[in-house]
């Protein structure tokens, strides 16, 4: 089976300043990774191991500075900015930490929102997002603001606008770290079901006994993956 | 996806943020109204003098010596033989002369009036002559030189304050000293609109040959003006031109003056053209100012939504969507604005036609409705492009990350 995620020897250098004052910064240094459709992976490491980056380039927000990346068995090198961003819209469900729900939509509109950009009708949008959300459990807060929902709901409003694309990978990023522990346990659950569905899960943590729900974990440290990684 | 969307989008922002669009737009709204009320005022103020001019002069050509300096005014007359050459042309001849009289308005105070000689039945040779009360005196009593006359309102008023003038004599002089009695047949109506105070002036209309006969300086087969009424279909421009040739040919250049109401018209006409414009571009100034408020509201909106900006990116807009997104905003923004802008200054224009009595017909053309609204969608493509391009440009990690 294709593997959705496919790394050799990624690696990341961010340059700053110029001529002889140029700084490097090595966030990764030749990373080797794979993720089997239907895993549930955890990406652990230590703040500056280069977790952030690593994500980012697995979301296709970022590019490699060397190194072959394959999304769901494709070459991701040399592709437009607009040819990453459909690929994006299509391959990768995003979940960040702060939710990033707009303030001035419901529930259902934020939900909606990133089939805007694939062209879908409004009412099939809507119809998907009821959906999405009646699958994360929240049928009845359709037409909620985010700002009349607790923690874990506006999470999981956000799981559901990931769900939505159905993507190949769903990409967490510290998803329970602005939560309180019920709230996180609530957003776990759900990675679960999901996972138990058959959702491909990459979830960021820093947080051990979050990272113990996943079937794998990936540790990274100073840009290297240290354990785990294929 | 769909400029509709966009649309959507940027009506549920806009509305999002009540208070800042209202007041971003709000230059915008004093722009478009300033501009489309100045023009539309133009065109109502050229309509108005157009209407008045051709109320008091219908349309007609005039003929009168041009005064030479050194020379007495009346050395140049016209003869009764350029009279007969003007018949030939599409036009009513109406011979005229003139000369002062006075009254006694109380015993010992003498004033001044204009007398003026006309042929008999005007109103039927020049329709913007209209009887009030009474009749004109037939063509039988002017040729006849009887000693009747018609007065303008004013002269009424001023000969026979309080009283019916008709059927009254009127004791007249000249200023040598000689009398005049005239019996009053009639009396004219007021002229209207804003030319009427030039018109109201006091005049006793009477037959030709009276004149001739009883003024002291006045000489017969002498006419010291001609109204030419063009008759219906008759070209203004052209019958104006065959005029001056027939002066020109008999007289040499410039003894002549011959004016139309359409010649007076064209230079109103472009008289408000010039002014309309100078309105119009000061006005467009506060479009400008509006404009420059539009992209300052548009960058601190970028900035303020720099999140939003980077989630929609991840959730896979391009950065052409996301240029395309606030540039709808910025158009939306302006295209409100000036639709507020344009309602303003029909209500404005609705409220002088009904108020003001010189603004008689109500204009607002469908093309400065248009030219109106795209303008502001103009100004708001303009200086929406830059907020715009910067949203495009955001990285979305930093975006994302944007506190």
């Amino acid at each position: 089976m294709t593997p959705v995620v496919e790394m050799r020897g990624v690696t990341k250098v961010y340059r700053s300043g110029s001529g002889a004052r140029t700084v490097e910064v090595h966030a990764l240094r030749g990373v080797d990774l794979a993720i089997q459709p239907g895993e549930y992976v955890a990406l652990m490491g230590p703040s500056g191991s280069g977790k952030s980056t690593l994500m980012h380039i697995i979301g296709l927000l970022d590019s490699p500075t060397e190194g072959e990346y394959r999304l769901g068995g494709e070459p991701v090198r040399g592709l437009s900015e607009a040819q990453l961003a459909r690929i994006r819209n299509q391959r990768v469900g995003f979940v960040f930490q702060a939710f990033f729900l707009l303030p001035r939509l419901t529930a259902l509109h934020n939900v909606a929102l990133p089939l805007v950009y694939r062209g879908v009708p409004l009412a099939k949008r809507l119809e998907r997002a009821r959906a999405a959300l009646e699958a994360v459990g929240l049928g009845d807060r359709l037409d909620h603001l985010p700002s009349e929902l607790s923690g874990g709901q506006k999470q999981r409003v956000a799981i559901a606008r990931a769900l939505v694309q159905e993507p190949d990978l769903l990409l967490a990023d510290e998803p329970t770290g602005n939560l309180d522990s019920q709230s996180s346990e609530e957003v776990l659950a759900l990675f679960d079901a999901l996972h138990r569905q058959g959702k491909t899960i990459l979830m960021v943590t820093h947080e051990y006994e979050v990272g113990a729900r996943a079937q794998r974990i990936v540790r990274l440290r100073d840009g290297r993956v240290v354990e785990g990684g294929v | 996806m769909s400029p509709l969307e966009n649309f959507r989008m940027a009506f549920e922002s806009l509305l999002g943020n009540k208070l800042r669009s209202f007041l971003a737009l709000l230059g915008i709204v004093i722009g478009v109204f300033a501009v489309t009320a100045m023009v539309s005022l133009g065109q109502m103020a050229t309509a108005g003098i157009t209407q008045d001019l051709e109320a008091i002069a219908g349309r007609s050509i005039f003929v009168q010596p041009n005064f030479n300096e050194g020379q007495d005014f009346t050395s140049a007359p016209i003869r009764e033989e350029d009279l007969v050459a003007l018949q030939t042309l599409p036009v009513q001849v109406i011979p005229q002369l003139f000369t002062s009289l006075q009254y006694e308005s109380r015993p010992g105070e003498r004033r001044s009036l204009q007398l003026q000689g006309t042929p008999g039945d005007l109103p039927r040779l020049d329709p913007t002559t209209r009887v009030a009360r009474g009749r004109y005196f037939t063509e039988a009593e002017a040729r006849g030189g009887l000693a009747v006359a018609v007065l303008s309102d004013r002269a009424a008023r001023e000969l026979f304050p309080g009283r019916e003038a008709v059927g009254q004599v009127a004791r007249l002089y000249y200023p040598g000293g000689s009398r005049l009695e005239l019996t009053v047949v009639g009396v004219l109506e007021p002229p209207s609109g804003i030319f009427g105070g030039l018109g109201s002036s006091a005049v006793v209309f009477a037959p030709i040959p009276l004149v001739w006969n009883t003024a002291p300086n006045l000489r017969r087969g002498e006419y010291a003006f001609v109204v030419l009424s063009l008759k219906k279909g008759a070209d203004a421009r052209q019958v104006t031109q065959q005029v001056r040739r027939i002066f020109e040919s008999r007289y040499g250049k410039g003894k002549y003056q011959v004016q139309s109401t359409e010649s007076f018209q064209d230079t109103l006409r472009s008289v408000t053209l010039i002014l309309q414009a100078l309105l119009g571009a000061i006005a467009g100034l506060s479009l400008l100012v509006g404009g420059i408020g539009i992209m300052n509201i548009m960058l601190v909106s970028v900035t303020e939504r720099t999140r939003e900006i980077g989630l929609r990116k991840a959730l896979g807009a391009t950065s052409a969507q996301v240029r395309q997104q606030f540039l709808i905003e910025a158009v939306v923004l302006t295209l409100v604005g000036g639709v507020l802008g344009v309602v303003l200054a029909a209500s404005l224009l609705f409220l002088v036609t009904a108020t003001v009595p010189f603004f008689k017909v109500y204009i607002l053309s469908p093309l400065t409705v248009l030219l109106a609204l795209a303008v502001s969608a103009l100004v708001g493509l303009f200086f929406g492009v830059w907020p715009a391009a910067r949203a495009a440009a955001l990285d979305p990690i930093e975006a994302l990350r944007y506190e």
